[in-house]
């Protein structure tokens, strides 16, 4: 069925983030050099939470989605070399809730799926490496981690 | 920018839907119908007004197109919201058509021309002619031109006026429904109701079509919409309902919400399913069965001759068998003078010989899962979309 409801279900999304979303969070589709709007590809930002090291970062987040969206979960991306242990080097999110095979239900909206990732900054799953230097330092260096978390949290300063 | 408190205590994924609010920066051309709707009613896959809503067996509901697109061509579907796996595309529940048709007549209607656009592009309908007993009434027709576009507070005595006691009514005991059950066929019934029917095998009382699997769960969105609309019938039938499971004690789920019951009779098949899970290569890759709307069909698959519908017109063996009298799931024009033949066009194994792959065994092909109808199934080794992945995962940075 040619394309099926990705695109309309993604309006849907834009809209009832107009409408709310939570403080702090940026999420629009990108908008191409002729004006016109790709729904297909978001740009994010996730605040780290208050009162962990993450605090005081703005974290740009890109969501890819497919035309099988919401069957499919999107490719959630920061930049490449992200530091996290849940974070591949090409910067894509490993994330239970955003993987078809496990976690992901076409139920889940952007606004999970952002919430979600912020969730998972301050709370890496060790099962679930996905890159050599954040998880080493995680697992063995407490805080040189914690250290280099804030760092990387200044490295994002708010967009103003 | 709407702001809020700090979503400091949000669990990951589990956000729950926030409650619509007013919208201080309106979006330019809002006129086409940018309305609240029930958000009890939106579906969860498209994320707009339900229109001609299905429930699955785990009792969640959506869209038909958004059900049947998201189907699995070859293995079981998961439910959008549960992922409870389920092998039957259920038929549409004409009482939430109606009730939707009742308490949104402006919205469904703009549903159902932007869906019949859309069908009429792939040229494969959904079922069109719902007929509800006598229920449907012209004053919803009334009540939507005379309802003023914007509605921004709907009152629940506005709503009293729109849906009846009636409509929202067991097809068994007629009474207000409790804890209702949608069937795969579409029929609601009290969830004690359906315990009281249940020996064996699941049959409908208004349809006679036979429920496969175990006693669906509860509807929640719908009991929840009844218990808030007419709270105080409501509290009157749950009351009755406990004096009776007091008095003789029936056997059964006592939450209701979720179905206790193995049904012995039908756990063979199920197992039989489990089985034969291994070898997918009797599986009829995106086709479905028109009378009990099992999908992908498994085994013999009957196709009809005459049908000249996009989509066809197929059964699975058994009901080919018992010969069912059901038009079809997606408006086909079938009659029962119509040929079927023995199809094996569409198994797993002879299209992969076509595409000249080799048997893989179970788990060693990935097929796109949105099929059109009768369109071209593209046959991917696992490892070879693997590397694709990957390839593009590169050049993205």
């Amino acid at each position: 069925m040619s394309g099926g409801i990705a695109r309309g279900r993604l309006a849907e999304e834009r809209k009832a983030w107009r409408k709310n979303h939570p403080h702090g969070f940026v999420a629009k589709p990108e908008t191409m050099a002729d004006g016109t709007v790709n729904l297909m590809i978001w740009h994010c930002t996730i605040p780290g939470k208050q009162g962990t090291d993450w605090e005081g970062g703005y974290f740009p987040l890109t969501l890819h989605f497919s035309e099988d969206y919401p069957s499919k979960p999107p490719k959630c991306k920061f930049p490449q070399g992200f530091f996290h242990p849940n974070v591949y080097p090409s910067g894509t999110v490993c994330l239970s809730i955003l993987n078809e095979d496990s976690g992901w239900r076409p139920a889940i909206t952007v606004k999970q799926i952002l919430v979600g990732i912020q969730d998972l900054l301050d709370q890496p799953n060790p099962a679930d490496p996905a890159q050599t230097d954040g998880y080493h330092l995680f697992i063995q260096d407490p805080t040189e981690y914690k250290r280099r978390v804030r760092l990387q949290a200044k490295q994002y300063p708010p967009i103003v | 920018m709407a702001s809020e408190d700090g979503s400091g205590g949000n669990s990951p994924g589990q956000a729950a839907p926030a409650p619509p609010e007013w919208n201080p920066a309106p979006a330019a051309g809002s006129g086409c119908g940018d309305v609240e709707e029930d958000p009890q009613f939106q579906c969860c896959v498209c994320l707009d007004l339900l229109y001609k809503p299905v429930v699955i067996a785990c009792g969640h509901m959506s869209c038909f197109w958004c059900v049947h697109k998201a189907m699995h061509v070859i293995r079981e579907s998961h439910c959008a919201v549960c992922r409870q796996p389920y092998k039957h595309f259920p038929s549409i529940c004409q009482l939430l058509h109606h009730l939707l048709i009742k308490l949104e007549p402006v919205e469904y209607k703009r549903r159902e021309k932007e869906v019949l656009e859309d069908e009429k592009r792939v040229d494969t309908y959904s079922p069109q002619i719902i007929e509800f007993l006598n229920f449907r009434s012209n004053n919803c027709e009334i009540d939507g031109e005379n309802r003023p576009e914007e509605s921004n507070s709907q009152s629940s005595a506005e709503h009293l006026k729109k849906v009846k006691l009636e409509d929202v009514s067991c097809a068994l005991c007629k009474e207000l429904l409790y804890q209702p059950a949608v069937l795969n066929c579409g029929h609601v019934y009290c969830m004690s109701c359906l315990s009281s029917l249940d020996d064996g095998a699941l049959e409908c009382k208004v349809c006679g079509g036979l429920h496969p699997g175990d006693v669906p769960n509860v509807c929640l969105d719908l009991d929840h919409f009844i218990e808030e609309y007419f709270p105080v019938e409501y509290d009157l039938k749950r009351e009755k309902i406990q004096l009776l499971k007091g008095e003789c004690n029936i056997k059964g789920s006592s939450s209701g919400t979720s179905s206790t019951k193995e049904g012995g009779g039908r756990a063979s098949k199920k197992e039989n399913f489990a089985l034969k899970d291994d070898d997918l290569s009797d599986v009829h890759i995106g086709v479905g069965c028109d009378s009990c709307g099992v999908y992908p069909i498994r085994g013999k698959r009957y196709r009809c001759k005459d049908c000249t519908e996009l989509i066809g017109f197929d059964l699975c063996e058994e009901c080919y068998n018992t010969k069912s009298k059901l038009p079809g799931r997606f408006n086909q024009h079938h009659t029962p003078d119509h040929r079927m033949e023995l199809d094996n066009s569409a198994l797993l194994h002879r299209i992969m010989r076509l595409q000249g792959i080799h048997e893989e065994g179970p788990g060693g092909v990935i097929i796109g899962e949105f099929v059109a109808p009768g369109a071209v199934v593209h046959v991917i080794p696992d490892d070879l979309e693997e590397l694709e992945d990957m390839g593009e995962e590169d050049q993205l940075l």
